[in-house]
């Protein structure tokens, strides 16, 4: 059996499937890759999702393959972190950018407008 | 009722001032330009990155404020209904935009990452991603964040950065995007990936696991 194992849970993770694994738990996380897709797959598949609704059974393949992957779990957890932080972007930057709209192009403006 | 001054009777005509106060504003061009034009104007500027084009896009914004002004209804604030309209603009743009180029970034997109993932595809054990604190709501308030954010986003080619924001901060859908640029949709869902990925990389480094900027 070779060295190396997938995924292991993150030392902070107590769920079952975790770092130091025993035989049992090794077969089921072998098992779990041979079934699911790999993690390149799964976070090209978390993007769609972000933009369109997956087919029940690659979101219960997604859901076993977090199992064994807290890796790609929480890179789903970011890109709903990203979404939530994004909607906020266009007003936030008004605050905290210090760009100014040249004085000559609001006379300019004002000009224009006054037309 | 009507001897106490800070009763219903009061908070109404503060109301009805504060409305007469805004019609006034409303009907003066020039005070808009000194009140919302700098920030319509970053807006812009963190959108196309051109000086240059982001005054034409205020321009354009304040012109069609002032034609559609009868349509302001005054369920918003000035500003939001000065940024929808900026949105408009900006999605105009970007339908040019599309036309003229080709909208694909090949050398961006071909980047595999390949020291994030083991040959076998899975995570490589230390780089996989790491926790995320503190909760979005928390970091909003941090002015910190939104500039590592605002310089991240500059860091993603121009074009992946626009159909990430055309995304992820106007919410359109997948399906217009692809319309306004012209694009296939296997096309937009690579660049919205790549984005995605870079974007969460930068911040991953540059703030969530940057010990200088947390505290």
């Amino acid at each position: 059996m070779s060295e190396w194992t997938p995924n292991p849970r993150p030392p902070d993770d107590t769920s079952v499937v975790q770092e130091h694994r025993n035989w049992f738990q090794l077969q089921i996380v072998l098992l779990i890759c041979r079934f699911t897709p790999t993690c390149p797959e799964v976070i090209g598949i978390l993007s769609l999702g972000m933009d369109k609704p997956l087919p029940l059974t690659t979101r219960v393949k997604l859901r076993i393959h977090y199992l064994m992957c807290s890796f790609c779990e929480r890179y789903a957890k970011q890109l709903k972190y990203m979404r939530e932080v994004a909607r906020e972007f266009p007003e936030k930057i008004g605050e905290i950018s210090d760009a100014k709209l040249p004085t000559e192009a609001k006379e300019r403006l004002k000009e224009a407008l006054r037309q | 009722m009507s001897l106490r001054p800070g009763g219903i009777d009061g908070g109404m005509t503060k109301e009805i001032v504060e409305r007469a106060a805004s019609a006034v504003a409303g009907n003066d061009p020039a005070a808009w330009v000194d009140e919302h034009g700098d920030v319509l104007y970053r807006y812009a500027l963190a959108r196309v990155r051109k000086p240059d084009v982001a005054q034409d896009l205020v321009q354009e914004t304040f012109l069609a404020a002032i034609r559609g002004h009868e349509k302001f209804a005054g369920q918003s604030s000035i500003r939001s209904w000065l940024c929808g309209i900026l949105k408009h603009k900006l999605c105009d743009y970007y339908r040019k935009l599309g036309r003229e180029t080709s909208f694909t970034d090949l050398e961006f997109l071909d980047d595999e990452c390949a020291e994030k993932f083991v040959p076998e595809g899975y995570w490589v054990h230390m780089n996989g991603p790491k926790e995320w604190k503190p909760e979005a709501d928390e970091v909003m308030h941090r002015d910190e964040f939104w500039q590592v954010m605002r310089d991240c986003l500059g860091k993603l080619p121009e074009r992946i950065a626009t159909v990430f924001m055309m995304r992820e901060m106007d919410e359109i859908e997948s399906k217009e995007i692809c319309a306004t640029l012209s694009i296939s949709d296997s096309n937009l869902w690579v660049m919205l990936h790549r984005a995605r990925m870079a974007l969460r990389e930068c911040l991953a480094t540059n703030w969530f696991e940057n010990p200088e900027v947390q505290h």
